[in-house]
């Protein structure tokens, strides 16, 4: 009964992040050109194992010049795997970029997999299958829990290999009723978060670091009350810390990527400055976020999202986070040019380098989202320090036309960003002075009324309830067009 | 109009009850002789049988002497007399309708004192008048006004005349009639002065609302509207989601935009009003007039009840694109403003001046300037808000006394202060697992 239901949950959860995928905003073309540089075999090169193709099968829809190109090398990729569906998905992805692109070569002209490939690995695939699900019935007769356990996460692995998510994940989760140890919880809910990340299913990451951190806690503290009973336990310790930020670290990876895919930008800003270096990452680093993703991610969000001075301290100044920032030159760059207020600099960058952010897996639905943050909190802070300013002055520092630059500040004054007021006629944009004693004796007497007004509602109603004139029944009234006509 | 003197030979006839009471001649001469209010009310509760019905058609075939006893008696003297014989006569099955000389003689002289002593007989009577068997109802708005203004204790006690009142106000479209009772807020509620029902209270919120509002006071029909959507209770009134419908209309005219009810209001009625063609509109407004009307026509057949309200709603809109647009723009010329607001020139310009709303001028080049609204407060002005201020305090001081004396209330706070401490012991662990969301 409860496996039942726990099906029911799982298929549920697996079929939420597609619905989700629909609903970003993705542009539908990305430009490549000498303007959007972008080399594809290193981008991909940086990764490995299953998101490389993942990755491959992302970009596919968004780079028509780059399709054919991408087709051969995730193809390669493919029948390297276990996962014959991802064939279906990549032809899927090719077929939309022609319906685009009617110029690129059909599928008939492009190399396609070998049949024999695809039998071979089905083939292997259910005999390993069964032999693990026999395993595991062997050893749940044998009651023997940690064989049990470890019959669990072997299938697990084995059905996210073949692309079987919602089955993987249900074994992962089945396997902690088995785990003895905080460590044997702790890898499970490493296992499931690499799922998870790969999926892209955000809504749950959280829970799972969070169990994730209990767990870490729990088998450190054990370790260490092991270690200061027996005798030969000193040279563990260091190891055991070493140990505990490497997971730290993944853990606080993916914190931060939950909250970028959820939206929540200053968070996860917060969370990927809290990385350790990158070896803590381990294999992630390749498989799920490289080091040159999270110098880019940390510093969009974190120029959406920060104050100046905190971008100072946390981005430039942050030893740990120079680190990152070297695989990606040009995001300290945007920085710079940030703090010293030459924002037609940080726009044009993030312009130029807007194709590599789009194809981004886990960026791509969130690019136009902080563009229009950044520039908005550019704006403001450009203007601060003036009463009124020339339009044409601001529109060269921003490298915009007076139009543009009108209807962005002209919204930001509508959603009480900027204090400011446009002189159309002069084209000026002058700060509002306000009569602060009139706004105060305004808002006071404002505030008096107000409460008058509230106090007597609510001592009307005090009265009803205490003479018990209550709504009781839904009884049907007369209908109100009697009284009104 | 009179309907006194057409059937009193077949009084003798009437089959004299069981107990035999005393003749009836003799009940109304001690009408006419007035021994005491409380006396005569207590008899006549039970004359000549318990049995309203009965008692009703004895009163109403009633005479003395020959001639309408309505216009024998005297309101002042014989108060208890005359509402017994009113409420008895006014009745929709009466045949024999009281004259309005005698209505108006009543309603403009009782004592009210005495007439609290018979409250049911008082509100039947009111009742009848309000939904009423004369053919010109609103001549009786003046003996109705009478009534509400002169039996309740003070103007802000509810009593169920005021629904009454107010509803023949809302029919025969004389909204300043009700103006004197409305400029008094209900802050009393005495269910021994007159009987109450929760509808009294909604009914009464609601058609001042509406009086209000064919006044075009919205600030004031905003605060009847809303205490009748937001009156308590389990259940919410089908006239309070029409109320509520109302408040965001209305509420559209005064700000620009919808303010969320109260927090109190039932949710029920939230979630009906947010999702009905209303609440799209209060999301969509202020747009381009073009634009909206296009929305009510589409949904004709719900705004059909407000047509008169959700008119003046669109036709406001202009005036708060305008106003939007002086708080982001200093100057702008006069066809930029048409393209924003999607209207001619000509339109904004009368906008503009006739209203005198917007704080602007405009230069011979067709630039308009907007310039703030410079508010003064004189000391007067400050004065009589702290005076208010200072009244207010008082009266809830005086109110939280009251509660503090209270006996229930002591209990209850007793009690609190035994249960006060202890919480949940709030240790997460592995346990929790199973209850987790992933698992259901």
């Amino acid at each position: 009964m409860m496996d039942k239901m726990m099906d029911i949950d799982l298929m549920d959860e697996f079929e939420s992040p597609a619905s989700q995928k629909l609903n970003m905003k993705r542009p539908a073309i990305v430009p490549i050109d000498d303007n959007h540089p972008f080399d594809l075999d290193a981008y991909i090169n940086t990764y490995s194992g299953r998101t490389q193709i993942d990755r491959l099968i992302f970009l596919l829809p968004m780079c028509p010049t780059l399709a054919p190109q991408a087709y051969i090398m995730a193809l390669q990729l493919i029948q390297k795997s276990r996962d014959t569906t991802q064939i279906h998905q990549l032809n899927q992805a090719y077929d939309s970029v022609l319906a685009v692109d009617s110029s690129l070569p059909s599928l008939a002209d492009l190399p396609t997999v070998e049949q024999k490939w695809a039998e071979d690995t089905n083939s292997r695939n259910n005999a390993d299958r069964q032999r693990l699900e026999v395993e595991l019935k062997t050893y749940s007769s044998n009651m023997i829990k940690e064989s049990i356990r470890m019959a669990y996460r072997d299938l697990g692995d084995f059905y996210r290999s073949t692309g079987d998510f919602s089955t993987s994940l249900k074994h992962y989760t089945k396997s902690r009723e088995f785990c003895t140890t905080g460590q044997h919880v702790l890898d499970m809910c490493m296992s499931v978060l690499e799922l998870l990340l790969e999926q892209r299913n955000y809504a749950h990451i959280t829970t799972y670091v969070f169990k994730a951190d209990a767990a870490l806690e729990s088998s450190t503290t054990i370790g260490r009350t092991a270690s200061s009973g027996a005798q030969s336990a000193p040279p563990s310790r260091e190891k055991i810390a070493a140990e505990r930020e490497k997971v730290q670290t993944k853990l606080d990876a993916a914190a931060a990527l939950a909250n970028l895919g959820q939206g929540a930008y200053d968070k996860a800003a917060k969370y990927f400055l809290k990385l350790g270096p990158i070896k803590g990452l381990e294999h992630w680093a390749s498989t799920i976020v490289s080091p040159s993703d999270i110098a880019i991610y940390t510093t969009l969000c974190a120029l959406a999202t920060f104050h100046r001075s905190v971008i100072k301290a946390q981005l430039l100044d942050n030893d740990n986070f120079s680190v990152y920032m070297e695989q990606e030159p040009y995001v300290r760059e945007i920085i710079t040019a940030y703090l010293s207020s030459r924002f037609n600099v940080v726009l044009e960058n993030l312009e130029r380098f807007s194709t590599r952010h789009n194809i981004d897996i886990q960026l791509s639905g969130h690019v136009a989202a902080l563009t229009n943050q950044i520039r908005s909190r550019a704006i403001v802070l450009y203007f601060q320090p003036f009463a009124s300013i020339k339009l044409d002055r601001m529109s060269t520092a921003f490298g915009w036309t007076n139009e543009q630059l009108e209807q962005q500040v002209v919204s930001l004054i509508e959603a009480g960003e900027i204090q400011a007021r446009v002189d159309r006629q002069n084209q000026i944009l002058k700060a509002k002075e306000t009569d602060q004693r009139a706004v105060l004796f305004s808002r006071a007497l404002k505030a008096g009324q107000d409460m008058a007004a509230a106090n007597r509602k609510l001592l009307l109603r005090m009265r009803l309830q205490q003479a018990d004139l209550t709504i009781k029944v839904p009884r049907s009234l007369m209908h109100p067009s009697e009284y009104l006509q | 109009m009179s309907l006194a003197g057409s059937s009193n030979s077949n009084t003798q006839a009437q089959a004299p009850p069981a107990e035999q009471p005393p003749p009836v001649e003799q009940v109304l001469q001690e009408i006419v002789n007035n021994p005491g209010a409380a006396v005569l009310s207590k008899l006549l509760k039970s004359y000549p049988s318990k049995d309203k019905d009965v008692r009703d058609n004895a009163l109403r075939e009633w005479a003395l002497e020959g001639q309408d006893p309505l216009s024998v008696l005297d309101p002042v003297t014989n108060t208890v007399g005359f509402v017994y014989l009113l409420a008895a006569r006014s009745e929709p099955r009466s045949s024999r309708k009281p004259a309005l000389v005698d209505v108006e003689r009543f309603c403009a002289h009782f004592i009210p004192e005495h007439a609290r002593l018979a409250p049911e007989r008082l509100m039947t009577f009111a009742t009848c008048l309000s939904t009423s068997w004369d053919p010109n109802p609103h001549l009786l708005l003046g003996p109705l006004f009478d009534l509400v203004t002169r039996y309740p204790p003070t103007p802000s006690h509810l009593t169920a005349l005021h629904p009454a009142f107010l509803r023949l106000c809302v029919r025969t479209h004389h909204y300043s009639a009700a103006l004197p009772v409305l400029s008094h807020p209900i802050l009393h509620i005495e269910t021994s002065i007159s009987p109450l029902t929760y509808n009294d209270n909604l009914i009464y919120h609601y058609a001042g609302g509406c009086a209000l509002g064919g006044l075009k006071k919205w600030r004031e029909a905003e605060e009847f509207f809303e205490i009748c959507a937001s009156a308590p209770g389990q259940a919410a009134a089908a006239i309070q989601l029409e109320a509520l419908k109302k408040l965001t209309l209305v509420q559209l005219i005064l700000y620009g935009k919808a303010i969320p009810p109260p927090k109190y209001t039932h949710p029920t009625l939230v979630r009906l009003s947010k999702n009905s063609p209303y609440g799209n509109l209060a999301r969509m407004y202020p747009a381009p007039s073009a634009e909206l009307q296009a929305f009510v026509t589409k949904n004709l057949e719900v705004f059909r009840l407000n047509a008169g309200l959700v008119e003046q709603v669109v036709a406001r809109a202009p005036r708060w694109l305008i106003k939007k647009l002086t708080s982001t723009y200093l100057t702008l010329n006069l066809s930029d403003i048409a393209k924003q607001v999607q209207s001619n020139t000509e339109q904004i310009r009368s906008t503009i001046i006739d209203t005198g709303e917007v704080n602007a001028s405009i230069s011979l080049d067709d630039t308009v300037t907007f310039s703030d609204t410079v508010t003064q407060f004189t000391k007067e002005d400050v004065e009589s808000a702290l005076t208010e201020a200072q009244e207010q305090a008082k009266l809830l001081f005086k109110l939280e006394r009251e509660m503090q004396l209270n006996k229930e209330y002591l209990a209850k706070a007793l009690k609190h202060k035994d249960e006060g401490s202890g919480g949940f012991d709030d240790e997460v662990g592995f346990s929790s697992w199973a209850e987790e969301s992933m698992f259901g």
